[in-house]
């Protein structure tokens, strides 16, 4: 069965008009709770109540009030529509940008275009344009009241549609506070910590990542259904003063264990002094016996 | 400085380095509250707050609402926040570096939420260990890839070096990507196969309209209309309502469509001689 549109429209390219339909490319397999009461369990509902009188409001009776500084000001649904503009239909492309160009902090949520009644075959042109050239497209569009910057380009053998933020809904490090990063690290602790990377460094695949969070979730209910008492979770010890200690553990152990296969890899060129025993992912009370045994052997 | 929506270790191999997660982004809608339209003309609106209510009546506050989870019989088992923490506690303090690839064999599509990464604690050798890691990533120019666990939530996360601080971009998991056919609204077969001087055309339309990414140079408009809208209802007492125009008609013949693209080709091309001359 085929699956339901949550928008439909015209995507226009130059005088080119295309009927499409818009589909969410994801789907959160996330387990839900449900909104209750601590105490017994019950179930919650929002109410919306006049703050004076009360009374439960229903949708009807509402309007959007807009402090502007200079009084209040109150619109009805449809005026607040007017700022979708006389042209809320439509997905207009502006412009082509290479893709490579554009990055990652600005894309958000991703969508599949299907083409609608009339459609089929500016689309596959749009399509196998797009997927020759390498370009992608970039338009904007209303989805849900609100303006939409987009990228459109091929995903799997379709068009696909992905939100972009705008530049200044984006937080620069100028903008945070932290303390300041004067310590610079030694070259040694550096050279070793590239190493480390080099040793990490693999390809992408992701259909290797599951979500292995959700069966523990499913594991706590289970065990708080049975009457279980849950501990309370723990964190890990900072590295401070043994750096270079944590990084020629880190170093050994995942010379002996590659983080994909688990099988062990190339050894490295220099002998190791002291093995650490036990697998990659060692507690921080390890690496620091790991670390005072690397002294011993100085 | 927007408040760290989680706060733990970065682990890279024996090297855990105490960090603090904060958003990336600021929330720049216009925000309305709700209210009630006055029964007569001239009257003043009620505001409405948004009350959570048992099913007792009783207003219950946000501290001791819990996660309620059906069992089988009917009854409501309660999880606290405290609970789902303890559901993996090693994921849910620590973002454990398991890999390190080339960002650019990454989709975009994977891409959810960007972060920033800060160093958090007071000691110096918390500051020294995530100024290493920055070096580092800075120079390997891959992005790690671990997973965090943020309300009570797993997400594979992207990490590298930016601006001069760590950043996290959390992803979605490839099991979570649907598969467009799955659509049905794709469209396959010979009668909608598009000829090579079509696509010709479309590629030469796409080189033609290509610039380059300069994401500055776009601002909200619709933030913009509503600001000015708000401001004519203040002064006014009414706003514009715009008229709708007609969706433009898809060119359902063949030679429509290549008539389409020539047209916008040339106008593309009499657009760029006009902005050079």
């Amino acid at each position: 069965m085929a699956a339901r549109s949550i928008w439909n429209g015209t995507l226009t390219f130059g005088t080119v008009a295309i009927p499409v339909k818009l589909f969410s490319a994801t789907d959160s397999k996330t387990i839900s709770f449900k909104e209750v009461r601590e105490s017994d369990g019950a179930r919650i509902s929002h109410k919306r109540l006049g703050a004076e009188s009360g009374d439960e409001v229903e949708f009807k009776e509402l309007d959007k009030a807009y402090d502007t500084g200079k009084g209040v000001v109150v619109l009805t649904k449809d005026e607040i529509a007017a700022a979708d503009g006389s042209r809320p239909k439509l997905i207009e492309i502006e412009s082509f940008v290479k893709g490579e160009a554009i990055d990652p902090v600005f894309y958000d949520k991703a969508y599949h275009l299907g083409a609608n009644k009339g459609g089929d075959h500016a689309y596959r042109v749009l399509l196998a344009a797009l997927e020759q050239s390498g370009r992608v497209g970039i338009g904007r569009f209303m989805l849900r009241s609100r303006e939409q910057l987009v990228a459109l380009r091929p995903i799997q053998g379709a068009l696909g549609l992905q939100t972009m933020r705008f530049a200044d809904s984006l937080v620069a490090p100028s903008d945070l506070d932290f303390p300041e990063l004067t310590k610079k690290p030694g070259e040694k602790e550096v050279a070793m910590a590239g190493k480390l990377v080099e040793m990490l460094a693999g390809e992408w695949t992701p259909e290797a990542y599951e979500d292995t969070y959700r069966d523990a979730v499913r594991e706590l209910i289970k065990a708080k259904a049975a009457g279980e008492e849950i501990k309370p979770a723990e964190e890990k010890e900072a590295t401070e003063d043994n750096l270079m200690a944590a990084l020629q553990a880190s170093l050994e152990a995942a010379s002996k264990t590659s983080p994909s296969t688990g099988e062990s890899r190339a050894t490295p060129k220099r002998p190791p002094t002291k093995k650490p025993t036990g697998p990659k992912k060692t507690t921080a009370a390890q690496a620091k016996a790991a670390a005072a045994a690397a002294k011993e052997d100085e | 400085m927007p408040r760290p929506m989680w706060t733990g270790s970065l682990s890279f191999g024996l090297v855990n380095v105490p960090v603090q997660v904060v958003g990336a982004t600021r929330d720049l809608d216009v925000r309305f509250h709700q209210v009630r339209r006055a029964k007569e003309e001239g009257g003043t609106p009620e505001r409405i707050e948004m009350k959570r209510v048992a099913e007792d009546g009783k207003e219950v506050p946000w501290s001791k609402i819990g996660k309620g989870w059906e069992l089988e019989d009917g009854s409501m088992l309660v999880l606290t926040q405290k609970d789902l923490d303890a559901a993996a506690p090693a994921k849910t303090k620590t973002i454990d570096i398991e890999s390190f690839v080339p960002l650019d064999d990454i989709d975009p599509i994977m891409f959810d939420h960007p972060y920033w990464l800060l160093p958090a604690g007071e000691g110096e050798g918390a500051a020294r260990a995530y100024s290493l890691l920055l070096e580092v990533m800075k120079e390997a120019g891959q992005v790690g890839i671990g997973r965090i666990v943020m309300r009570a939530k797993e997400q594979l996360v992207a990490l590298r070096e930016q601006d001069g601080l760590l950043s996290l971009t959390t992803m979605k998991f490839a099991e979570d990507l649907r598969d467009p056919m799955d659509t049905g609204a794709i469209p396959e077969g010979d009668a909608s196969k598009p000829s090579q001087r079509e696509i010709d055309d479309a590629v030469s339309l796409i080189e033609e309209m290509t610039e380059d990414w300069e994401p500055t140079q776009y601002e909200d408009r619709h933030r913009e209309r509503l600001l000015k809208l708000i401001e004519q209802k203040r002064k006014e007492g009414t706003v514009d309502l715009p008229e709708l125009e007609d969706e433009p008609k898809p060119q359902k013949a063949p030679a429509d469509l290549m008539a389409a693209l020539e047209e916008s080709l040339a106008k593309a091309r009499g657009a760029k001689k006009s902005a050079k001359s």
